[in-house]
């Protein structure tokens, strides 16, 4: 199953990729740094690493 | 939970570019537009995630030579395409002017080649798909377009409070994919463009090939629950990603790049379709001579390793979701091969199936209409991208007359109580069954009886098995949050769909491209120059043909009976047991 690895300390939870995931797969947990709370959802589009200005995002694929 | 109510002109449902310029151009005529997006419009669906081509005609193309590129068959609507070819480059121009990066030389759009075009047609988006499709949504915000994200469409509503309906499509009933909130939307004209479906099909050993969750056919399951006629569902076709990645294929941009399809002894096996045009074959030819090597289990695989350092970088940012799936999947592609799967893969595929439409984009039913991937239009030799931004720029047009000239129709309070009771029904239901086995039993249902040869037992028993899954466990799904809502709400209109295309399958006794039938293995086109239509009529569905009309032919037909490709091969094929 793909896999988004959040980069915590770049992300600035300023919520793009929460936004804008096609398939509704993440969120910004309690310290506002995004999360796979679908993890199963994802389908490895690479639209959230597209979005992050930040550089944040990795997407492994397998 | 919450409720919204809105009332609008012209309802659009999707967010992909039949959506786009639906909306647009109903806008430009002065309609009140409203766009509802399951997902987040310019991120949903299939545009955002294409190949990095918009094939476009130029002034100064000859019709003759695209016509030459129509290698699909007689049951496609040439006469419809060669009508798109000036509104491709009006498109083109437009999307220029939103700000589509275009790979350009100088300030003039260059294009390319691609598999089964007879001359380079294809405009490269210099950033892909992504860049292309925020562009187009920020073109359409600006025209003043309203829009809804995160809402997912569950029913059409009627004006006569009925399901199929007599009279007239009147808006529709959806909830917020997050908060569970419903939105009842009413509206003077309906444009349906939610995309195509896509059957969930996991291959032994694979992680993927499953169904995404936003390719479910909600539009095609709503249209055929209101009563419009669906059409060549069994022609859908067959869909083609890389192995274990869920991504478009690439073929647009890869192959006239260099890249080349390999079996597992390294054979180039396009030499034994098309010998002539190897990899730059038709479109139609190249799916299924994939799908073909797969079944014969030769791992048919892209091999990229002759593609240029310097062209390996511009399709970096041309194709970035397929370049980044290889990356992330761990391919060095200039060493390795890609090993490619193909998936049944229904409107997404070769021919075009959905709802019945015409040139206005008109579905059978008044005040609903159909665009894109979801419609029976869609056509692919001329590309995906264009037929959907072309098909929503009619129904656009067409809607917006229609609005003109028509009165708002109340909604039936009881039917939008009755729709919005189902929607919640899924939470507030306890000890039901849950999404997860219910979606792979499916998809095993599907590997073992479907696949990719055909025969009327193992269909009949598919049918059969779907229709028991859908009564004992579909309609007694549980859904524990507004997430796990809306992917209940696909998997219940997918089997809606699934039903249809199945039956069709049934219905269509011959074989055609990439529908081969074992017990009908005849390409047949005296008796079957035919549209097998399908429409619910109470509770049941209604199947009937009807010849393809004389005037879809700018060439000819011949009527001739030809063995499949499949069948004049030596190898054994595997069938599903």
């Amino acid at each position: 199953m793909p896999q988004v690895d959040v980069n915590k300390i770049a992300c600035t939870g300023c919520g793009i990729c929460v936004e804008t995931c096609p398939t509704d797969v993440l969120r910004l947990d309690e310290e506002k740094k995004a999360i796979m709370a679908y993890s199963e959802d994802c389908q490895g589009c690479f639209i959230c690493q597209w979005d992050c200005s930040f550089e944040a995002i990795r997407v492994r694929i397998r | 939970m919450g409720t919204h109510f809105f009332e609008t002109d012209v309802l659009v449902i999707g967010g992909g570019i039949a959506g786009a310029f639906a909306a647009y151009q109903a806008r430009q005529a002065g309609a009140r537009v409203l766009l509802v997006d399951r997902s987040y419009f310019g991120r949903s669906g299939c545009s955002a995630l294409a190949s990095g081509v918009y094939p476009s005609y130029m002034p100064g193309d000859k019709v003759e030579d695209w016509i030459k590129g129509l290698g699909a068959g007689p049951l496609v609507n040439q006469s419809l395409f060669v009508k798109a070819l000036p509104v491709m480059y009006e498109h083109l121009m437009t999307m220029d002017r939103w700000g589509v990066k275009w790979l350009k030389e100088g300030r003039e759009i260059v294009r390319l080649g691609a598999p089964g075009r007879t001359f380079k047609n294809g405009a490269w988006m210099a950033e892909g798909g992504p860049q292309m499709m925020m562009a187009v949504r920020a073109g359409v915000l600006e025209s003043g377009v309203e829009v809804l994200n995160r809402v997912a469409v569950t029913q059409l509503l009627t004006s006569d409070g009925k399901l199929p309906t007599e009279e007239h499509v009147v808006g529709a009933v959806g909830f917020n994919v997050r908060t569970g909130e419903i939105y009842t939307l009413h509206a003077k004209a309906t444009i349906m463009c939610t995309g195509p479906y896509k059957f969930p099909y996991p291959w032994p050993g694979s992680t993927l090939g499953y169904m995404p969750i936003d390719l479910s056919g909600d539009g095609l399951a709503m249209m055929l629950c209101a009563g419009a006629q669906l059409s060549r569902l069994e022609l859908g076709g067959i869909n083609l990603n890389p192995d274990q990645m869920l991504c478009a294929p690439g073929l647009e941009s890869l192959m006239p790049s260099g890249a080349k399809f390999i079996d597992k002894s390294g054979r180039r096996f396009l030499e034994d379709y098309d010998s002539k045009r190897m990899e730059m074959t038709s479109r139609a030819l190249l799916y299924f001579a994939i799908a073909h090597q797969k079944e014969l289990g030769n791992i048919p695989s892209m091999d990229l390793k002759e593609i240029t350092p310097e062209r390996m970088e511009l399709l970096k940012r041309v194709i970035p979701i397929i370049m980044s799936n290889y990356e992330g999947a761990g391919y060095d592609v200039t060493q390795e091969p890609v090993p490619y799967t193909y998936q049944v893969a229904g409107t997404a595929g070769i021919f075009g199936a959905g709802a019945r439409i015409n040139d206005r984009g008109e579905t059978t039913l008044p005040g609903l209409y159909a665009a894109g991937t979801c419609s029976d239009i869609n056509y692919l030799p001329g590309g995906h991208l264009p037929f959907c931004s072309v098909t929503g720029h009619w129904a656009g047009d067409a809607a917006v007359t229609y609005v003109s000239e028509t009165s708002l129709k109340p909604l039936i309070p009881k039917q939008v109580e009755g729709a919005i009771e189902a929607i919640e029904a899924p939470l507030k239901r306890t000890g039901g069954a849950f999404y997860a086995p219910v979606h792979r039993r499916l998809g095993e249902l599907l590997m073992e009886k479907v696949g990719l040869v055909l025969h009327a037992e193992r269909l009949q028993a598919a049918l059969d098995s779907l229709l028991d899954i859908r009564e004992r466990e579909v309609a007694r799904l549980v859904a524990r949050d507004a997430h796990e809502l809306a992917k209940v709400w696909g998997l219940t209109h997918y089997t809606q769909v699934l039903e249809a295309v199945l039956r069709a399958y049934l219905y269509r006794t011959e074989s055609r491209v990439a529908f081969i039938r074992e017990d009908y293995p005849i390409i047949d086109n005296v008796d079957w120059v035919k549209m097998v239509l399908v429409q619910r009529q109470g509770d049941s569905l209604k199947l009937w043909d009807e010849p393809v009309p004389e005037s879809f032919h700018v060439v000819p037909v011949r009527p001739t009976r030809n063995l499949h490709l499949v069948f004049r091969k030596k190898e054994p094929l595997h069938a599903p047991s």
